[in-house]
């Protein structure tokens, strides 16, 4: 079948309006009379709250209020429940907010905020995520129990952790004691920031007559009126919750916001609108993060090479709330086997509560974690069976149709190919294959890879839906809620609509705002599944409106429904193209010559529902957790500076099965750009802490993120195509994929050089350096010896 | 002290009132409605509140407005003429060089600048002259192909 | 009370754009440390929005004509005035031909966008350990000219950097320009900053070498170390010794690794930073004597 819009590198269909700057983010957004407010936020990293003095703050000119915690109790979120808007009693974190001033002027609420006096009685404090464990460690949620959790997390009061995962399949001791290689390992992963470019920042009104209207920089409109619904106890329909551009999400800007507290520092202020907006440095240490993370994996081998055993602890370092992190923590846990079929396998995985900042999901939702010990653990084992890193997963791969996961979840026949993925990542890369040599000899190239496969973490009753509705002209708006920042999916599912009713792309249009009130309830745009979801349940809409059109249709043109087709806006009869009517006659209704007329505006709407999914056995894990798995890798070429521990990606290769490409430039771009952010993350990216519990980088100079000059020479991408009968077209989602392999890639192909461990991130230049005078030192003193006979410096520069 | 400035910003006469301490990525942004400019560190790191300060690139975090009484701005809406878009901007959007959008503005206009001092950069140029923008959708591969094929028009001028 | 300085907006204070330096020193001698004088901003602007420095009067210098000054003099040497930018330093031919190691250190410093507001004196002044200006200047022997109302003064760059953020420069002063003096023809000057995954230098080294059958000057500055720029000095004698070069080489880097103060910070341990000092001095030294 030829399309003429699937599969094409159509732009995105925003483009004019990024290129000019007209496009409208939330932080552009004024309402008349709209007052500023700032936070203030503790010093202290755990402490009860004895008191505030606003008095002087509110003594500053154009000062309207400041609102503390203790009068609005809330407990808020999504997953685990445990978020306060403000401090109520205590403080949690060294940024933790405690109060709000609300003025008529940025400038008097930041002169206000240096006025608050707030008064602690500091409590013991516990950063570290193991010790927090231990059963004399500081509590820092005393009344867990209250907290109003999701179904699918089992936190544990009384302790420090938020949620404690456990997954159990067939006999581990067992698979051990036939094993014929063990591993055992260790792992760590720093909290790292999201850094999307658009702060958070929210303009919230509430309204006299009770309606609240928010306008956020978010990644999705329907959990923000959710959480406000079920916290304030403000109705659903009362609520409405705007989203216009997004300047970057990344999973940083889903699940629980900074709305509801906007919404009431709006009641407080007299029903005046109220903005938000965070400073970077706010960004860093008073909103959420990625956790910090811990693996400790043992697997077991047999000689030929089949992975028999995984026993795998993963430890969350969620800081002061884990709202959503539980649900990281419990996706960690269920992709702990990744692409490979394990027979005997534990997993456990504990969301911790420490005094740091609080946590959530970062694009990828605990696959990079996962995935970051799995496919270490798989080139080690390599290494001690002597056995190529590549062969080794060929015979582990999982068999679509015939593999089941370790959530005891066959694999449908068409979930992928990850046996060709591999195959093409292979070849690419060219595996088996030696690097050039370096010109300067202090310095070795390297090849490494890594395997991954993902699907969305969501609840298994996560829905979606479409309203598509025809203009007199044929013209089409379509109302969804797809999240719209930055990932080009609205673009892909524009192209579907236009596909289907032969119309071209301009007739389609998608508003820019997403809008509670206007746009077709979608759960949540996250964990790739937009393309997925949103798509089918515009294929259904597509549908109810073609019948509708065809309906119509048979009537005028006097022949059955499914006689006809819809080619190029036009229903035609099917061997008889002139008999024909053009959709705009009859998407408003159709009128005969006399003026009877029929049909009427044609609407279609469509829905998507996860019918297999299902909730994972608190004990064992087992069940069916996902929508969709997209199989991938990546490769990658590098070169190390011994000397200094430098490393260069000299080329980059990522492999996907997608089941059908509907546009490869968006592909492209993902790909790219999630190479990139996964790079950042694997060299650069950690918020260091001070022995205070203070983050002493929280800034973009000592929190250095990827630039134009650090990219990699080469990028490419190619595609599997195994396309899944359920999905829109065969295809499966994208987004996060691309990050997920760089870092153990990069990891795997230096430990195939220099047999160095790293399995802490990042790979900067002194860890990397650190490593080797640790494990190597022989290596560094050799480099050093060649660096110092060598003649022509002067020569390499040029 | 108020002090009553007098620009032109992207080439419209403009006036505005503003205090000694105020920073004039706030006053474009706030008072002068230039919302393409955008900022996400307020303090010189990102690039993205970049505009053409009397033909010279600045970041206008680092710029306050009591000093640039009389200057010419330009911003990405000034790359617009008579409704028809630049080269370079046209090039952006056929090679997708950007995602969230929030950092387009600045490497427009700073790819345009660039274009017009040098028709014909060397991708090591292209990289040195961007460095002080930050992309976190990492759109860089794409921007520098959008610089590459918009560049023979800046050459026919 | 807050955590950090999360504020968008600046203190109050008073804007002045004098027009001549003698206006300049006017204001400063009547608003003695209340006032700060401002270049290009870029180290002042964010330094005011964290309220590290809260000056209730700003003295804007861009406009001084006589501080616009970039100037050789053969003989004499290069003096670079108070207002100049990194990038007119940039575009300074002879910076590139003579002063090698301050035209690396200009290219390499910041952003190309930022360099059109910052300026070199500014950079020094400003005197935060991992900056790159003042490395180079001290391989260079170069002074700083300070004026108030009554006095003008000279001093080493060396001298007049006194710490993080400490400078030798009192209420009612300004620093009006630096000079280098002129160097042989022999001489030769390079600098190497470190900064992979880092916006600032982890380290950055300068070096000036004149060896010649008669004379021997070398000079080797360190700077993102401790709290100020310093010279490896053991090192430099080892390298005014007869012998063979590359082994002398060997021997400085591994003394300057060693005798210099270093400390750990946020962007390097105090091992690696050694460790860079013995790399970073044999590349910059070997590709010095190399050059031809
Ligand atoms: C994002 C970013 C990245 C940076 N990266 C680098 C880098 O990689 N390398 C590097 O070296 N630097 C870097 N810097 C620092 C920057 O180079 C300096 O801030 C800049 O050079 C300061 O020059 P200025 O003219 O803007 O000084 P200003 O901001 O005007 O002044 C800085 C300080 O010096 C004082 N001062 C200025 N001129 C005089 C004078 N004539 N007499 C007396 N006092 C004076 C001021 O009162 C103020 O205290 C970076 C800065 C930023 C914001
Ligand atoms: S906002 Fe000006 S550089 Fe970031
Ligand atoms: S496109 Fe999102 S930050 Fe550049």
């Amino acid at each position: 079948m030829t399309f003429k819009y699937i599969g094409r590198p159509v732009p995105p269909q925003d483009g004019f309006y990024k290129v000019t700057g007209t496009a409208q983010y939330t932080l552009d957004v004024e309402l008349p009379g709209m007052l500023y407010a700032k936070l203030v936020t503790s010093t202290v990293p755990h402490a009860k709250i004895k008191k505030i003095d606003v008095s002087k703050a509110l003594q500053v000119p154009g000062v309207v209020k400041v609102v503390v915690g203790k009068d609005f109790p809330y407990r808020v979120g999504m997953y685990a429940g445990d978020r306060d808007l403000l401090a109520i009693d205590k403080v949690r974190w060294v940024g933790h907010p405690v109060a709000a001033v609300l003025a008529e002027s940025l400038e008097a609420a930041e002169k206000a905020i240096d006025l608050v006096d707030v008064e602690y009685e500091e409590l013991p404090t516990v950063f570290d995520p193991l010790e927090a464990l231990s059963p004399d460690a500081p509590l820092i949620h005393e009344k867990m129990e209250e907290y109003r959790h999701s179904p699918a997390f089992r936190p544990i009061p009384g302790t420090n952790i938020a949620n404690k995962f456990t997954l159990v399949k067939g006999d581990v001791e067992k698979g051990f004691r036939e094993a014929d290689v063990i591993i055992e390992e260790k792992f760590y992963i720093p909290h790292v920031s999201h850094c999307f470019m658009e702060v958070h920042n929210v303009v919230a009104h509430y309204h006299l007559d009770g309606t609240v209207e928010i306008w956020t920089s978010w990644q999705n409109v329907a959990p923000i009126r959710q959480i406000m619904a079920l916290s304030l106890g403000i109705p659903h329909n009362k609520i409405i919750v705007k989203i216009p551009y997004v300047g970057g999400g990344f999973g940083g800007k889903a699940g629980l916001g900074w709305e509801a507290l906007v919404a009431i520092l709006s009641k407080e202020a007299g029903y005046r609108p109220v903005k938000l907006v965070l400073s970077r440095k706010e960004q860093f240490t008073s909103a959420a993060v990625r956790e910090g993370f811990y693996g400790f994996a043992k697997a077991g081998f047999k000689k030929d090479g089949r992975f028999i055993a995984y026993d795998v602890k993963f430890i969350l370092d969620a800081g002061a709330y884990a709202d959503y992190t539980v649900n990281v923590g419990r996706a960690v846990g269920y992709s702990a086997d990744g692409c490979y079929e394990i027979p005997n396998i534990r997993v456990e995985s504990l969301t911790v509560y420490t005094n740091k900042i609080p946590t959530t999901a970062l694009r990828g939702f605990g696959y990079p974690e996962s995935h970051w010990v799995l496919e270490q653990i798989m080139d080690k084992a390599a290494e001690k069976l002597g056995i190529d890193p590549a062969e080794l997963r060929k015979i582990n791969l999982v068999k679509p149709g015939i593999s089941e996961t370790c959530t005891g979840e066959r694999l449908r026949e068409d979930a992928g190919n990850p046996q060709k993925v591999l195959e093409v990542l292979l070849e690419e890369i060219g595996w088996g294959k030696p690097s050039e040599k370096p010109r300067e000899p202090w310095k070795i190239r390297s090849k490494g890879l890594a395997l991954f496969v993902k699907g969305p973490a969501q609840p298994p009753n996560a829905s979606a839906s479409a309203i598509l509705k025809f203009n007199e002209d044929a013209s089409i708006d379509l109302l969804i809620a797809t999240g719209n920042f930055g990932q080009g999916t609205v673009t892909a599912l524009m192209q579907i609509v236009a596909e289907e009713f032969g119309l071209p792309l301009e007739k389609i249009r998608v508003d820019y705002i997403r809008d509670t009130h206007k746009s077709a309830y979608t759960w949540q745009t996250v964990g790739s599944r937009g393309l997925f979801t949103d798509g089918i349940a515009i294929l259904n809409a597509i549908e109810d409106a073609k019948k509708q059109i065809f309906k119509i249709a048979s009537e005028v043109l006097r022949c059955p429904e499914d006689h006809l087709e819809l080619v190029d806006g036009e229903v035609r009869v099917k061997g008889k193209p002139w008999e024909k009517i053009p959709l705009q006659d009859i998407v408003m209704g159709y009128t005969y010559p006399n003026g009877n007329s029929i049909g009427g505006p044609v609407i279609g709407r469509g829905v998507f529902m996860s019918t297999h999914t299902t909730y994972l056995d608190p004990e064992t894990g087992q069940g069916n957790p996902t929508i969709f798995h997209t199989f991938g890798g990546t490769a990658v070429e590098i070169e190390v500076n011994l000397l200094t521990g430098e490393v260069e990606v000299l080329k980059g290769v990522q492999v996907l099965d997608l089941g059908k490409v509907i546009n490869p430039l968006l592909v492209e771009q993902q790909v790219n750009g999630g190479f990139l952010m996964g790079l950042s993350i694997g060299l650069y990216e950690q918020i260091k802490f001070d022995e205070r519990g203070w983050v002493v980088n929280p800034n973009f100079t000592n929190y250095y993120l990827i630039r134009i000059k650090d990219i990699p020479k080469q990028i490419i991408w190619k595609t599997v195509e195994t396309p899944q009968s359920d999905g829109p077209y065969g295809a499966r989602g994208v987004g996060e994929l691309t990050m997920i392999g760089v870092a153990p890639a990069i990891a795997n192909a230096i430990y195939r050089a220099l047999r160095v461990k790293l399995n802490e991130l990042p790979m900067s230049p002194e860890n990397i350096w650190k490593a080797l005078r640790e494990q190597r030192p022989e290596i560094v003193d050799e480099a050093l010896k060649k660096f110092l006979e060598f003649k022509k410096m002067v020569e390499v520069k040029k | 002290m108020v002090h009553k400035l007098s620009l032109i910003v992207n080439g419209i006469k403009r006036t505005v009132e503003v205090k000694d301490n105020e920073i004039l990525l706030d006053v474009l942004r706030d008072k002068l409605k230039i919302k393409s400019l955008k900022a996400a560190c307020w303090r010189g790191e990102c690039g993205l509140c970049t505009v053409l300060l009397n033909g010279k690139l600045v970041k206008s975090c680092l710029v306050l407005a009591v000093e640039v009484d009389g200057s010419e701005i330009i911003t990405v809406e000034g790359l617009v003429k008579d409704g028809e878009l630049s080269p370079i901007q046209r090039a952006f959007i056929e090679h997708g060089a950007f995602q969230c959008g929030f950092c387009t503005p600045a490497f427009v206009l700073a790819s345009h600048q660039l274009l017009i001092e040098n028709p014909n950069p060397s991708e090591e140029e292209i990289k040195e002259k961007l460095g002080g923008i930050i992309c976190r959708c990492g759109t860089y591969l794409e921007i520098i192909k959008a610089i590459k094929s918009a560049s023979r028009f800046y050459q026919k001028k | 009370m807050s955590f950090g300085s999360p504020y968008f907006t600046l203190p109050e204070f008073t804007y002045h754009k004098p027009k001549t330096l003698r206006e300049a020193l006017e204001l400063l001698e009547k608003y003695g440390d209340e006032a700060k004088v401002m270049a290009g901003g870029v180290g002042l602007i964010p330094f005011m929005k964290e309220r590290l420095i809260s000056p209730t009067h700003v003295i804007d210098i861009k406009e001084i004509a006589e501080l616009k000054k970039l100037e050789y003099k053969k003989g004499e040497g290069l003096t670079i005035g108070a207002t100049i930018t990194f990038s007119e330093l940039e575009k300074y031919q002879l910076l590139k031909e003579k002063y090698r190691a301050l035209y690396q250190a200009v290219k390499l410093a910041s952003d190309n966008i930022i360099r059109n507001r910052a300026t070199l004196i500014g950079n020094i002044c400003e005197a935060i350990p991992w900056v790159d200006g003042p490395i180079p200047l001290i391989a260079y022997g170069a002074e700083v000219e300070i004026k108030s109302l009554d006095e003008v003064r000279r001093t080493p760059v060396a001298d007049f950097i006194k710490g993080p953020v400490e400078i030798d420069l009192k209420p009612g002063e300004i620093v009006t320009s630096i000079h280098l003096p002129d160097i042989p023809e022999e001489a030769k000057s390079g600098f190497l900053k470190f900064n992979t995954g880092s916006e600032f230098a982890l380290l950055n080294i300068a070096a000036y070498l004149l060896i010649t059958a008669k004379k021997k000057d070398v000079r080797l500055v360190y700077g993102a170390i401790s709290s100020k720029p310093a010279r490896a000095l053991e090192a430099e004698k080892i390298l005014l010794r007869d012998g063979d070069l590359n082994a002398l080489i060997s021997m400085a880097a591994i003394k300057a690794s060693e005798e210099l103060e270093v400390i750990s910070d946020v962007l390097a341990s105090e091992d690696y930073r050694r460790h860079l000092i013995k790399i970073l001095t044999m590349k910059l030294l070997k590709e010095l004597v190399e050059e031809v």
